[in-house]
């Protein structure tokens, strides 16, 4: 026999009893054949291109699942920067082409469609300047609409007017949909070293170094990585490695066969695999347990650091031998409310938001889906994401934030977004403020990229 | 002419009782679905039966034979998993 009962039931429980899964496809359509100065025949061309193109995507989806036996959680598309197209518009805003999104993401059955975007590390263009106050509009007239902003880079510094600018956005958004805690800031991503082919949602967008079209894929498996550490108390630094690099390669190699597969049948290059556990508010898949299975005895406590850099460079020496080509964000993802562990740790006072930020030093993305009390004034909001920029800047690594500021709720409550957004307490922030600091205006210059300490 | 092996595995989990080895090859049969290896383990209590079969040959899709397979399967009370095999390739071979 090719393989025998232990395998096959290894691959088997995987799924059944470990959540594993994939966790996206992701399609990506480059749009700048539909630019158009007219705001409302890009959109009518976006339309069309996104549901020609992406036309079989789900269908697809759906075989691989039944052929392997495999969950495909999300099906997604992401697009060029919409940025890009609004630099043309005579009419000063691009929501026409968020619904043009939305509309083509209905109809397709793809659960959420990203790229109304900007990249701004450095200055802000005309079509930036409309994208920027579409957002809050697009984010609130459309139900899977995804948005992200890069503001800064190791290459060009941070733009901390456009990080100004990005709070206020943030704020805005938490406001016009208050009768849904802010739940338009969960689709709303403001990056560091924002990369061009990043699967996941919400800060996915299709770089302009892409092709026309190419098929991304991520992969979960904190459930499976936390199976195989269950018995592992007496296991060494390097033997904890090698366990997980070897259940890394397994999930890696599945998203490897489905990228291949799916590319195939849908005659989509196939681009790359994101070597991330992104957990999910299901009981278990969760990257605090594994930290705590590690040894904490509560994620956030001193040694989270240590153990989560450790976690997330063997889910990578694992994942990058299985991949042909791996890229997008490839960390372990940290989003407190979608993480039942995160949200336990700091309701039991372990992990609180500087902790946090300490752990986004060594992994993906950032902070992410962290809830903060609803009157977060602006210039504390921006001092977050200029703080976590600031990580990814001298670091050369991508960093993000997608905070949550939740109309009406204080630190301690706890806000429900529903699905695999999750529910979580709202975090405390700082109460000091550096609004001075960060309404300077102007761009915190690029750093210098040797002298390392 | 030399058709092209699609090989599957089908695998079955549940309470150990007389007749699932039966009833899980008849539908297997009567689908035209060709076994070529079988390999069967009684773990405790727990009936685990893996087979690795040629789809080539059968008189069904690939969904309306899972589809066939879960009712007999719902009738036998235990857990079937019909996967093609690349999904172990990948995961257990280099």
């Amino acid at each position: 026999m090719l393989f025998s009962l232990e395998e096959v039931i290894e691959t088997i429980s995987a799924v059944g009893v470990e959540t594993f899964d994939i966790r996206t496809i992701t399609c990506g359509i480059n749009l700048m054949s539909c630019a158009d100065s007219d705001v409302h025949k890009c959109a009518a061309k976006v339309y069309e291109k996104v549901v020609r193109v992406a036309h079989d995507v789900v269908p697809v989806a759906r075989k691989l699942e039944k052929k392997y036996g495999i969950p495909i959680v999300n099906k997604r598309i992401s697009v060029t920067p919409v940025s890009f197209l609004a630099g043309a518009f005579t009419e000063p805003t691009a929501v026409p082409i968020a619904e043009a999104l939305d509309k083509a993401a209905k109809e397709l059955g793809i659960d959420y469609v990203a790229g109304f975007s900007a990249l701004i590390p450095k200055g802000i263009t005309r079509g930036d300047q409309i994208l920027l106050n579409s957002i809050a509009d697009a984010l609130c007239c459309t139900d899977r609409v995804c948005s992200s902003v890069n503001i800064g880079s190791s290459q060009a510094g941070i733009n901390m007017d456009g990080v100004y600018r990005m709070a206020e956005i943030v704020k805005e958004a938490a406001e016009r949909s208050r009768d849904r805690n802010g739940l338009a800031c969960a689709k709303l991503v403001v990056f560091c070293n924002a990369v061009e082919d990043n699967p996941f949602i919400a800060g996915s967008f299709m770089g302009p170094g892409e092709a026309e079209a190419i098929l991304n894929v991520g992969i979960s498996g904190p459930g499976v990585v936390r199976a195989a550490l269950q018995n592992s108390t007496h296991l060494n630094f390097g033997e904890l490695s090698e366990v997980i690099k070897k259940i890394s390669f397994k999930i890696t190699r599945t998203g490897e066969l489905v990228g291949r597969e799916a590319s195939r049948m849908l005659g989509i290059p196939f681009g790359i695999i994101d070597l991330s556990l992104a957990p999910t508010p299901a009981e278990g898949d969760s990257i605090s347990d594994i930290l705590e299975l590690m040894g904490l005895e509560k994620t956030g406590c001193h040694g989270t650091t240590a153990a989560l850099a450790m976690l997330n460079d063997a889910v990578k020496k694992g994942g990058i031998m299985a991949a042909t080509y791996a890229g997008g964000l490839s960390g372990a993802f940290i989003p407190v409310t979608e993480d039942a562990g995160m949200c336990r740790a700091i309701e039991a006072g372990a992990l609180n938001i500087q902790k946090l930020e300490a752990m986004t030093c060594v992994c993906s993305v950032g902070l992410d889906m962290v809830a903060i009390p609803g009157d977060t004034p602006v210039e504390v909001i921006a001092g977050i994401i200029a703080d976590e920029a600031a990580i990814g800047m001298i670091n050369h690594k991508t960093t993000a934030c997608r905070l949550i500021p939740v109309p009406g709720m204080q630190a301690g409550d706890v806000v429900d977004f529903g699905g695999l957004l999750g529910k979580g307490p709202i975090m405390e922030v700082g109460r000091h403020s550096p609004a001075l600091f960060v309404r300077r205006g102007g761009r915190i210059p690029a750093p210098v990229h040797s002298m390392k300490n | 002419m030399n058709r092209k092996k699609e090989q599957v595995v089908i695998t079955v989990l549940g309470a150990n009782k007389p007749g699932i080895l039966a009833g899980i090859t008849r539908a297997i049969a009567d689908s035209n679905v060709n076994v070529e290896d079988v390999s069967q383990k009684i773990m405790q209590d727990l009936f685990a039966l893996m087979m690795m079969t040629d789809f080539s040959t059968a008189n069904c899709s690939f969904e309306d034979f899972q589809s066939r397979m879960q009712a007999v399967s719902e009738q036998l009370r235990v857990k079937v998993f019909i996967q093609h095999e690349d999904v172990f390739r990948f995961q257990h071979r280099l």
